[in-house]
């Protein structure tokens, strides 16, 4: 005689691959994924509905896995990133203006936020300091949360925070190490008295 | 799929990066009904995602059982989250920190569950696929049960369903379906009698 109810506790199904994906992508929940190489070498990109929410190079995060761990909202693996996507990335790197490209900063604090708009309007080619941030936000004395906001740049390049160094003219520290740091001001002609 | 936004990063201050909220949190772990009602409060998106992980497999098992098909699973298991993401956008944080986050899925998904049923008589799906019943024990034929399920009444049906696939308590199910206690216990002794009989003729040549 079959035990009815251990067969019903035991009917349980795994459901498609894709529904857990196809669900929180749905309501925006999650971003997708891909590698995108670059002039910078092969990059981690995340993207929702409403813009880019993460780059990451590859010699930080060796695998997806890892950069979706990492990241701040849900993640799925996708093969590629969408064309003209593809293409306002490769735009924004090789030129140093990030125009026509949409940031997806949700899940950040406002100050944060803050602190990376700020770091927008620094133009290719030139520098500013964190104090010089603090006192665009009407802050002065939150140089060190400055520092601190864009140490946690989950877009690092396109938004740039590598343009902003210390008041002494030295480059100061970067997620991915000073010298790419100096590297990447250098490329773009900036030359500080540190440099 | 979730971990830690950030590194710990050295910084020129050298501050300590202040820990997130869902520092650590990994979503392929099985997270509590309190910590996912915790990060609906604080991260909608990040809570959303825990809940999909946690409780969209249950669902979609107990809609395999209480619609037509897979198909019908499938979309019972996906307009039910979309449905509860859309109402968590109304909720204040008393009321997500209130919530019976199973029940509350199962409510919305009964409903789903019905709306198929009555709406489209197709024939129940042959499902060849067995559902495994452990590693010793032989695999259960889910498409036989499919039918076996199919001849008890609605009522009956979800209530076995909810108990016995689902393992949701009798309270539990009094509030999703809205019958008395009394009533819901009857259904489902009702219900696994009426399975018995089935099975009873099944095995006689």
């Amino acid at each position: 005689m079959i035990d009815i109810e251990h067969e019903l506790a035991n009917l349980a199904e795994v459901p498609p691959a894709h529904l857990e994906r196809v669900t929180v992508l749905a309501v925006d929940a999650g971003d997708q994924v891909a590698m995108k190489s670059s002039v910078h070498g092969p990059l981690w990109i995340s993207w929702s509905k409403r813009g880019i929410t993460g780059l990451t190079p590859t010699f930080v995060d060796e695998t997806v896995d890892a950069f979706i761990e990492h990241h701040r909202r849900a993640g799925y693996d996708v093969e590629t990133l969408p064309s003209a996507l593809d293409h306002d990335i490769e735009t924004a790197l090789a030129s140093g203006v990030a125009e026509g490209l949409s940031f997806d900063l949700r899940g950040l604090s406002s100050f944060q936020v803050s602190v990376l708009e700020a770091c927008q309007t620094i133009p290719c080619g030139s520098a500013q300091s964190y104090g010089w941030i603090a006192s665009q936000l009407g802050k002065p004395g939150a140089t060190r949360a400055v520092g601190t906001a864009l140490a946690k740049n989950p877009i690092p390049l396109l938004i740039p925070c590598h343009r902003v160094v210390r008041s002494d003219g030295s480059v100061g520290s970067y997620a991915f190490g000073s010298d790419m740091k100096r590297e990447l001001l250098v490329e773009e002609g900036v030359l500080l008295p540190g440099m | 799929m979730f971990g830690p936004w950030f590194r710990n990063f050295s910084i020129d201050c050298n501050e300590t990066i202040p820990q997130p909220v869902l520092l650590g949190m990994n979503l392929n772990a099985p997270s509590t009904d309190r910590e996912i009602k915790q990060a609906l409060v604080t991260h909608r998106d990040a809570g959303f995602t825990m809940l999909v992980v946690r409780f969209q497999p249950g669902i979609y098992s107990g809609a395999r059982r209480l619609t037509h098909g897979h198909e019908d699973a499938e979309e019972v298991a996906q307009e039910t989250f979309l449905r509860a993401y859309r109402a968590l956008g109304g909720y204040d944080d008393r009321r997500i920190s209130n919530l019976k986050l199973s029940g509350w899925l199962w409510t919305i998904a009964i409903n789903l569950c019905r709306d198929r049923a009555s709406g489209r008589r197709r024939p129940i799906a042959i499902d060849t696929r067995l559902a495994a019943s452990g590693a010793d024990a032989p695999p259960i034929d889910a498409a036989a049960w499919n039918e076996r399920l199919a001849r008890l009444s609605t009522d009956q049906r979800t209530a076995v369903v909810l108990r016995h696939v689902a393992d949701l308590s009798i309270a539990d199910i009094s509030e999703i379906v809205g019958r008395p206690q009394g009533t819901v216990r009857a259904d489902i002794s009702r219900g696994l009698d009426h399975l018995r009989d089935v099975l009873a003729r099944e095995e006689t040549p």
